[in-house]
């Protein structure tokens, strides 16, 4: 790997362009707020954000931020530094960044300088980590209040039943709704005990409104991909799914996801693509290579599109009573983890887990992906360091298949370019286009 | 096998466990389920007129058929057993119960049963963290377990007849724990690796059959007297061992195993299950509150070791040899914190990662030997 062979995203829309000025804007007023000394969470996927909105913390997503490292290539240095203390390289490249990144700033008793957010991550008063889709979700942040923070920690532990279990019957729901609910009620004890404030429950109804306002605007944008040509590309997709973590329940990000929508929505009208001659339409299995997002761009100069993603997904929209809005967040985990039975989830049960953003093993709901959105072929990134996401990726492989839709599986990693070979995989990008060339369309 | 002593009977079973479980569902007329991990009590399935079968890989194995239905990234372990499945070597299952203990575990129920339907599975759903409520879906999970087995076999799993197998267990579980006493002198009187061939053998006999095994081996270690100088003593720590062949490295490189912190060993056997008027009470506690796997999350702080040092000192450990199979996140995530909560309590500790083969021997015997040699000087 070299880092000349990395390659920054080229976006397609005016309005994941402007999220250079917007971003930047809301990190700097949330830096601000730190000097305040209020109490500030880092928080795993699966918590509910609009619970952090509600509760008026500041946040930061470890996650979310070694993807940032990635892009900015400074994840190796602080990957290798947590390799150095033990951490195994098999382990999570988020995990092991954020091990690295703390080592560092705790021995230094400052952010480390190559930190690509303004002051790095703000020192955490609490840690909400999430049992939901992994291990290293509860695991990481564990092993971070044990080695280098001593905050207190609460890790929610959503479970949705296999894929042979029904969900109907009305005492799984119960069975599976119950734990749910009690979690989100003792991660409210834990949030009113740290934060010294009572749940404003009219304020997270608020909240609720508006980020499901934005999901909406989201998950409209997403279904106008189904047009040919392709209105809107990876490179995109994958940026836009920020605001929604950072700035959920904020009239700034209602308002950047209805112009997103907007946007595409016109591109459609005009037909308008992401590519001269949109040759093929392919769906992206995993998660993406963050240090080298260029790499959609290249599958572009093939003529090839992503139409549709495995991962951030957050999949078909509910409308849920938010009347009460706790009971409000139980319901729309389990409608959408009763959504994905309905589909079949066989392979993967955990994509059954609230709040999923996955779900294509799916029988069903595989074969509607490749017709409503006219798909040639799949792109699988296996992470090495994340079998969370990838493991399931050959059984989809396989499932597609048998319906006449190829796929190519291509090994590397989220987050630590070390395990890019540029040469190797494009030599099988190049085979795979020769694949789709080579044959016809499916039902032609 | 009737000329052999318990011990050696229990070495040869390991050669082919399938053709004993296969025998024994001949014989018995009883279905054979077969269980991966340990969060589902095969007390249940014995209760419910089933046999309870702990499915066992085949270490160094190639895996390469399980190329064609899971990636190569994922737990060696599962690939294997996968694998065994594959390869028919399992075909004597009625049906599979599966612990959703790990991640990788968890997928594998689904690869599996996807494209090998068994008459009966289950995905036993297992929380992370330990709660009030977490502890309320166990007891439930236990009550919807033992429902679907009640369909399967045609027989209710009545509280008399649970009650019955978990003090069948429990007096096997007394038996074990005499048996590891025995290794509390210097030298130990019983190896390690003949435990674990006794604890293996104990995963895929019937309880009473156990029993007697357990019994007759206890005889025979008490007729033994001391042998030869002490060697340093060892706890072995980590993923699942399934087979005799590393503890026996250990021994060949001039250490004893006395005591270990694995899933066939001290983590199921160390205390009896309660019996309570609700005996889902103690086989929550025993199965889920105090099974120690890293799976479970404890908390941070290093109070989630701490009866590992406490076993270290009873045993007289010098020493900890960790086993670590690739991919095995929740100990990797657990081996540096355990690392240096050991260093300060002053144990060394050697760690041996592993692809689930013991390969290559001679690397890792060599490392094994440098360690015991370390710890003698």
């Amino acid at each position: 790997m070299s880092s000349s062979e990395m390659k920054r995203a080229k976006r397609h829309l005016e309005t994941t362009r402007k999220m250079k000025d917007m971003l930047p804007r809301f990190f700097m007023r949330m830096f601000e707020r730190r000097f305040s000394n209020e109490p500030l969470a880092w928080c795993m996927v699966g918590v509910p954000p609009e619970l952090l909105k509600a509760f008026d913390l500041l946040w930061e997503w470890p996650e979310n931020f070694g993807t940032l490292c990635a892009s900015r290539l400074v994840a190796p240095d602080f990957i290798k530094t947590a390799e150095g203390d033990g951490y195994s390289p098999e382990l999570c490249t988020y995990v092991t960044n954020t091990m690295g990144y703390c080592k560092r700033w705790i021995e230094s008793g400052e952010p480390p300088e190559e930190s690509p957010m303004p002051g790095g991550m703000g020192n955490p008063t609490m840690l909400l980590g999430s049992g939901f889709l992994c291990e290293p979700r509860y695991k990481w942040f564990q092993a971070i209040a044990t080695r280098f923070v001593d905050v207190p920690v609460y890790s929610s532990d959503p479970l949705a039943p296999p894929w042979d279990v029904d969900p109907h019957d009305p005492r799984i729901a119960a069975h599976y709704k119950a734990l749910i609910r009690e979690d989100l009620h003792g991660q409210v004890e834990f949030l009113e005990h740290h934060t010294g404030k009572k749940l404003d429950t009219d304020l997270l109804r608020s909240i609720m409104a508006l980020s499901h306002e934005a999901l909406a605007y989201w998950r409209d944008t997403l279904y106008l991909r189904k047009a040919v040509p392709c209105p809107m590309g990876s490179t995109d997709y994958f940026s836009a799914i920020i605001p929604q973590m950072y700035m959920v329940g904020e009239e700034e990000a209602v308002d950047f996801y209805r112009e997103m929508y907007l946007e595409v929505k016109d591109r459609v009208e005009r037909k308008v693509g992401i590519v001269e001659e949109e040759k093929y339409r392919l769906i992206w299995f995993g998660l993406p290579p963050w240090f080298n997002l260029g790499f959609f761009n290249y599958l572009e100069s093939f003529g090839a599109v992503f139409a549709l993603e495995s991962t951030y997904n957050v999949g078909d929209w509910f409308e849920v009573d938010l009347e009460d809005p706790l009971e409000a967040i139980v319901e729309r985990a389990w409608v959408r983890a009763v959504k994905m039975h309905d589909y079949g989830t066989e392979a993967m049960p955990e994509l059954c887990n609230p709040a999923v953003f996955g779900g294509f093993v799916g029988s069903d709901m595989l074969d509607e992906a490749v017709e409503d959105y006219h798909l040639d072929g799949a792109v699988m990134h296996l992470t090495r360091s994340c079998r969370a996401v990838s493991f399931g990726e050959v059984h989809t492989r396989n499932r597609l298949a048998k319906i006449g839709v190829p796929s190519l599986i291509f090994e590397s990693d989220m987050a630590d370019p070390r395990l890019w070979s540029d040469a190797q995989i494009k030599t099988r990008v190049h085979a795979f286009m020769e694949t789709l060339a080579g044959r016809s369309k499916p039902g032609s | 096998m009737q000329n052999l002593s318990a011990l050696e009977r229990a070495a040869a079973m390991a050669a082919q466990p399938e053709a004993l479980a296969a025998d024994l569902r001949r014989e018995s007329g009883q279905p054979v389920i077969g269980y991966l991990c340990c969060f589902a009590p095969p007390e249940i399935i014995s209760a419910a007129g089933a046999i309870p079968h702990r499915i066992t890989g085949r270490p160094g194995e190639p895996t390469a058929e399980a190329d064609a239905y899971m990636e190569p990234y994922g737990c060696t372990y599962v690939r294997n057993v996968f694998t065994q499945g594959l390869k028919g070597r399992l075909d004597f299952m009625d049906g599979l119960v599966v612990s959703h203990s790990c991640d990788m575990i968890q997928r594998l129920y689904g690869i599996w049963t996807y494209y090998h339907p068994f008459s009966y599975s289950r995905l036993f759903n297992v929380p992370h963290q330990v709660t009030p409520w977490s502890e309320r879906f166990f007891k439930r999970e236990l009550d919807f377990f033992k429902e679907s087995l009640e369909q399967f076999t045609g027989q209710k799993v009545t509280d008399e007849k649970l009650r019955r197998e978990i003090e069948l267990a429990n007096s096997n579980r007394a038996l074990i724990r005499q048996l590891y006493r025995h290794r509390l002198v210097n030298p130990p009187l019983l190896r390690g690796s003949e435990m674990l061939s006794l604890l293996l053998a104990g995963g895929w006999l019937p309880p009473k059959d156990f029993n007697r095994l357990l019994k007759e081996a206890l005889e025979e270690v008490e007729k033994r007297a001391p042998e030869g100088p002490a060697r340093p003593r060892i706890l072995v720590w980590g993923s699942l061992l399934d087979n005799i062949a590393f503890y026996k490295m250990i021994e060949e490189a001039g250490g004893d195993v006395v005591a270990d912190d694995t899933c066939i060993g001290f983590r199921l056997f160390e205390k009896d299950i309660a019996v309570h008027e609700d005996l889902n009470e103690g086989l929550k506690d025993h199965y889920f509150v105090n099974f120690q796997c890293p799976r479970t999350d404890r908390g941070p702080g290093t109070a989630r070791f701490e009866y590992l040092l406490q076993r270290a000192r009873e045993y007289n450990a010098d020493a900890f040899v960790g086993y670590i199979i690739s991919f095995c996140d929740p100990h990797k995530f657990d081996y540096p914190d355990l690392r240096d909560y050991l260093k300060e309590a002053d144990y060394p500790m050697l760690l041996i990662d592993d692809n689930y083969s013991f390969a290559p021997a001679g690397t890792i015997q060599t490392r094994l030997q440098a360690f015991v040699e370390m710890l003698k000087a």
